[in-house]
């Protein structure tokens, strides 16, 4: 089963290109099933589908190796939904190229989060740039943006490779991860590390690595942004948590100090950041870089309720950034614009659209009963356990900072009187609400109750 | 007899107490378009039958069970140690009787407030909402679900103070109480950490039999506990955006910002008794901050000329007096102050939204004057209130008051004492400030009035017609209880209100003070009087009455500036916090991410530009050759490995 949600998308992705250019309905359609059927896929590949092909023997073993156990499972739930509303979602021109790059980018990604074999995580890690890659360079502003994407991940991508073959050559075999192990010793141990974090760090991205994301994500459409913010920029945070954790926590808890210290900075940087932004996308893009840093906290503070709190809010950005970004691509088309000096009064003739923006927005400042919320108190009561008061209190500052930049984008876009200048176009359409529904409701299910996700958790670190 | 309880204390009505209103707000705000005018009418219902229910549950609430006083229900569990749920004993039985009684009633009062509003299903599901929350945040047996209520009454007013949304003032006002709100939110977070990092939960009941884990972190948790109170209950220095927040319709000043909302912090101190009795610092900190503010409040009131920012800082002086009260130890008579206040000070609002309804908007004072004639209804309900605020005997207030005056004496504050004599005093004069102004002379506006209930043109122009005892019944039954309400707590130890709380707050046993109770009474008596006969001087003489119109405008040509400034606590707020927060927001977004942090990446990519050329060249701008290009790679690279790995 788990095979199957790489190679559906990525078939399914490759055949569109296939289909007449022109026919914007039937590549909707087929996007929407392909993603949809991979989406109740995800559902029932839990913990179960494991799938190996013996690969390399020599010089060390590695295996194309894939299953969807523990906290794979939750991302590649993520995934799936997000895809499948980004797909709904998704109304940008030439839309057959850009659903079929969308469901490449979701089997490569699926990949990246299945994948059991080191080698085959960085074999994907690479693939999944692309999509991303060819998104900038055909719909993108600038051309130099998607050079930029491309070579800063690439760079990590380099990295992580090398990482990957001193493992293999260190440890024996590359099919390691999830799997009950004893950690990686020796002097390359923790050489083998930094490479994998510099791989991972540049994927979050935490500062200062990140002056490639806000305009990465200012030239991606929204549907595609929406993908790669929810999740892409997840992969390195899974990668220190399945992979890291496991074989090199003693390299880990070594530099800890510089991690947590990266983070901190992170957090409290790009919260000050957004605050100065006016293209939407670009505060959603800082505060991206701000909620992450939180969690690179949590993990590199070693306590079970932070890690499990990591877990709650990597899904919970997900969902949040997600639905952020769909909606900042919503007011695009209606107002072409999303700089917030010239938006302005939409709530009055879009009571839905005002609705599904401010749901997300508060789920990204964190408003207690929503899962940004469980996520943040979680992972600081771990981190305050752990002893680390000062990143704590940074977060904290963050947190309010968090409301001032959220409400300005906000209130911004919706409030206020109505721009003389502006287009007045209707309301969200049905599938436009269909896209937004599941996001917004599991926002609310998981802030109400975490229980499931932190469960799932506390099964996988025992 | 156990009043229709289950096993252990275990009381399902409360389920129905606390999700009644949300149902009311799922509703309204679902079917809207739907319900229109009616939507108030079904919004009302959910309220009015939580509090029959909470009436109900009186007997359930008062009594022990298993050793614990209360009612309970579960709710779920996050993780060991985060078991949510629901509480009901007296000190929240209270809570919950104001918020569904004093709600419903100002539910009833805003169908004809807001009859002409087309969003007025909007604002029941906000309303509703708003409930939902609060009983939330008072319902809850632990910090975390204490804390989501908190969070949630905070985006209840962020809503409705920024109902109308086209309004730039609004929006601003929104933000500006939703952000500071903020900062005590964080502040709370950061004493649940403290707490759970040394007691390992989170429930009440945990964490109040343990204080002594806490050591030498008390005062620290108490603090933070204490900012969050004080942002909720705009306590200075975190009050400024409470007198913005009326920009709301009138019944949610009256609602929220006075009645329930900004009495949170008073729980949450009363709540937490077991902490502040075992940190004697932490006592004279908050009763302290409460005595400041009472006494800042009370001169602000005196210098303002909206009718309801008047009555936003009175909110702000009295909560002051709450807090001074169970911060100083005199838990129940902190919170009885909450109880006649929430009467009186709704009482107070809805009496000056009838005003402001029927004056067309018009919240100035200096535009009103006469109105005893025009609108001898609001004359008799604004009379209640104002004497009951003043401490005039007979009136609710006075009792209250004199409860929390007389203890910050028998607590060893004699400072706190004296503040709030004194603020006894100019709370008189500037409610009766307000009072003459308003009713008394002539009419100085331009707005011709009709007759109280008939409603007025709406703000699309339209003419209302809400029924007019829509409006008039709850402020009459406001009336009532404004000045019977404090006539629970006449008896001292044998009272009423000793009798309902006396296993919730600690037993109290007294030095008796050289003042005593009686003479107490007398010297805050004295006082206020004088602050009314200040007031009848300046404003209520048949010259002041005669030369009105001139004497207000030069007394607000005239106004010291600190006042006219507020005493600054705005522009310090503003250049203390706001402007360096932009301003490093401009340093990272605009300077060091383009110029230092790309500044140095791009150096280094200098040297490698023969790659871009080499890439130019090879974009073709199609993406489909990317694809085709891609997909060989990989498939080249798959073949590789495949091969290599079989090979070998």
């Amino acid at each position: 089963m788990t095979i199957l949600l790489i190679v559906l998308p990525i078939v399914a992705g490759s055949l569109l290109f296939l289909a007449p250019s022109g026919d914007k309905v039937l590549s909707k359609v087929v996007g929407c099933a392909v993603a949809a059927v991979t989406f109740f896929e995800a559902i029932f590949a839990r913990g179960g589908g494991d799938f190996t092909v013996r690969w390399l023997s020599r010089p060390f073993t590695a295996a194309f190796h894939f299953n969807t156990d523990g906290i794979s499972f939750w991302i590649v739930l993520l995934l799936a939904l997000c895809t499948f509303c980004a797909v709904l979602a998704c109304n940008v021109p030439r839309t057959r190229n850009f659903i079929a790059l969308l469901l490449l980018l979701e089997g490569a990604m699926m990949g990246v989060f299945t994948a059991k074999d080191l080698l085959a995580f960085a074999l994907f890690w690479d693939l999944m740039l692309l999509p991303v890659f060819f998104a900038l360079a055909g719909w993108g502003e600038r051309r130099d943006t998607a050079w930029r994407y491309l070579i800063y991940n690439f760079a990590g991508g380099l990295a992580l490779l090398l990482a990957t073959a001193a493992f293999g050559m260190a440890y024996g075999s590359t099919d390691v991860i999830g799997q009950a192990a004893h950690p990686l010793a020796g002097t390359w141990a923790p050489w083998i590390f930094a490479g994998f974090a510099f791989a991972f760090l540049v994927k979050t991205p935490v500062w200062p690595l990140h002056t490639w994301m806000p305009a990465t994500y200012a030239d991606t459409p929204s549907p595609m942004v929406a993908v790669v913010s929810a999740v892409q920029s997840k992969a390195g945070l899974y990668g220190f948590i399945a992979i890291a954790l496991p074989f090199a926590s003693a390299s880990m808890h070594d530099a800890s100090a510089f991690f947590i210290v990266l983070g901190s900075i992170s957090l409290l940087y790009g919260a000050f950041a957004a605050l100065a932004q006016t293209d939407a996308k670009r505060i959603v893009a800082y505060s991206s870089l701000s909620h992450l840093g939180l969690i690179l906290i949590a993990i590199f503070s070693f306590n079970a309720i932070a890690l499990q709190g990591a877990l709650v809010y990597i899904i919970a950005h997900g969902l949040f950034s997600a639905a952020l970004f769909l909606v900042i691509g919503y007011v695009e088309e209606r107002e072409e614009s999303r700089s917030l000096a010239r938006l302005g009064g939409l709530g009055k003739a879009n009571p839905r659209l005002a609705g599904a923006f401010t749901i997300a927005a508060l789920a990204a400042l964190g408003l207690p009963g929503l899962a940004g919320f469980a996520g943040e108190i979680v992972i600081l009561t771990g981190v305050v356990q752990a002893g680390n008061i000062w990143p704590a209190l940074v977060a904290l500052v963050a947190i309010v900072v968090a409301a001032a930049y959220m409400l300005r984008l906000l209130q911004g876009a919706i409030n206020g009187p109505q721009v003389a200048d502006l287009p007045v176009r209707r309301d969200l359409t049905l599938l436009e609400g269909l896209a937004m529904a599941p996001l917004l409701a599991a926002l609310v299910a998981i802030g109400v109750n975490p229980h499931l996700l932190t469960s799932a958790l506390a099964m996988v670190t025992k | 007899m156990h009043h229709g309880m289950g096993v252990d204390g275990y009381y399902p009505l409360l389920y129905v107490i606390w999700l009644l209103p949300l149902l009311g707000a799922v509703a309204c705000w679902a079917f809207g378009p739907q319900l229109k005018r009616t939507a108030g009418a079904l919004g009302s219902a959910t309220i009015g039958a939580s509090f029959v229910a909470t009436l109900l549950s009186w007997g359930a609430a008062t009594q022990s069970a298993g050793g614990a006083l209360g009612a309970h229900a579960h709710l779920f569990s996050w993780m060991p140690g985060w078991n949510f749920g629901l509480l009901l004993d007296p000190l929240s039985l209270l809570w919950v009787l104001i918020i569904t009684g004093v709600g419903f009633l100002i539910h009833v009062y805003s169908i004809g407030y807001m009859y002409t509003d087309r969003a007025i299903a909007r604002f029941f599901a906000y309303m509703n909402f708003f409930v939902f929350a609060m009983l939330t945040l008072v319902l809850s047996d632990n910090f975390v679900g204490l804390l989501v209520g908190w969070g949630l009454v905070g985006l209840a007013s962020y809503f409705l103070i920024g109902f109308w949304f086209h309004k730039p003032s609004a929006v601003a006002a929104a933000r500006k109480a939703f952000v500071i709100n903020v900062v005590g939110d964080v502040a709370i977070m950061f004493a649940i950490f403290i707490m759970f990092s040394r007691i390992g939960s989170i429930s009440f009941g945990d964490v109040f039999a343990h204080v002594d884990r806490l050591g030498s972190l008390l005062f620290l948790v108490c603090l933070c506990l204490f900012v969050g109170a004080a942002a909720k209950s705009a306590q200075i220095p975190l009050h400024t955006w409470l007198p913005d927040a009326m920009e709301g319709p009138t019944p949610v000043s009256a609602l929220i910002h006075a009645a329930t909302m900004v009495t949170a912090g008073v729980y949450l101190v009363a709540r937490c008794w077991p902490l502040w009795n075992a940190s004697p610092d932490a006592q004279m900190l908050v009763g302290t901050i409460g005595g400041l503010t009472a006494l800042v409040g009370a001169i602000l009131g005196i210098a303002q000329w909206d009718i309801k920012r008047i009555l936003a800082y009175s909110t702000m002086s009295q909560i002051g007096y709450m807090i001074m009260g169970v911060g100083a130890g005199a838990y129940a008579a902190g919170v009885a102050h909450f109880f006649t206040h929430a009467f009186f000070k709704a009482l107070l609002f809805l009496g000056s939204g009838i005003i402001i309804h029927e004056l067309g908007d018009e919240q100035d004072v200096r535009r009103m004057g006469g109105l005893m004639k025009k609108l001898p209804f609001a004359f008799w309900c604004m009379l209640a209130g104002v004497l009951a605020i003043s401490g005039i005997p007979g009136f609710s207030g006075f009792f209250s008051k004199d409860a929390v005056i007389y203890g910050m004496l028998q607590h060893g504050h004699p400072w706190l004492y004296a503040v709030g004599i004194l603020t006894a005093g100019i709370t008189a004069y500037y409610m009766f400030r307000l009072f003459f102004v308003t009713f008394l002379g002539e009419y100085r506006g331009t707005v011709a009035t009709s007759a109280p209930g008939a409603g007025h043109a709406g703000p699309g122009g339209r003419p209302a017609h809400a029924p007019g005892w829509l409006m008039a019944v709850p402020v009459g039954i406001l009336a009532v209880f404004a000045t019977i309400a404090g006539y629970v707590l006449i008896g001292g130890g044998a009272s009423p209100w000793s009798r309902f709380f006396a296993q919730t707050f600690p037993p109290e046993s007294l030095p008796r003070p050289a003042i005593g109770e009686g003479l107490t009474t007398v010297i805050a008596l004295v006082v206020v009087l004088c602050g009314i006969g200040i007031a009848y001087l300046r404003y209520a003489t048949k010259e002041a009455l005669a030369n009105a119109p001139a004497r207000l405008a030069r007394e607000s040509a005239r106004m010291p500036a600190p006042l006219v400034h507020l005493f600054y606590f705005d522009d310090a707020i503003e250049w203390l916090f706001v402007r360096p927060a932009q301003l490093l927001g401009e340093i990272f977004g605009r300077f060091f991410d383009p110029r230092v942090i790309d500044g140095a990446v791009q150096e280094t990519a200098v040297s490698s530009q023969w790659l871009g050329a080499l890439v130019r060249s090879a974009q073709t701008g199609l993406v489909r050759a990317y694809v085709l290009i891609v997909v060989f790679g990989a498939a080249c690279f798959i073949a590789y490995y495949a091969l290599a790995g079989g090979v070998r």
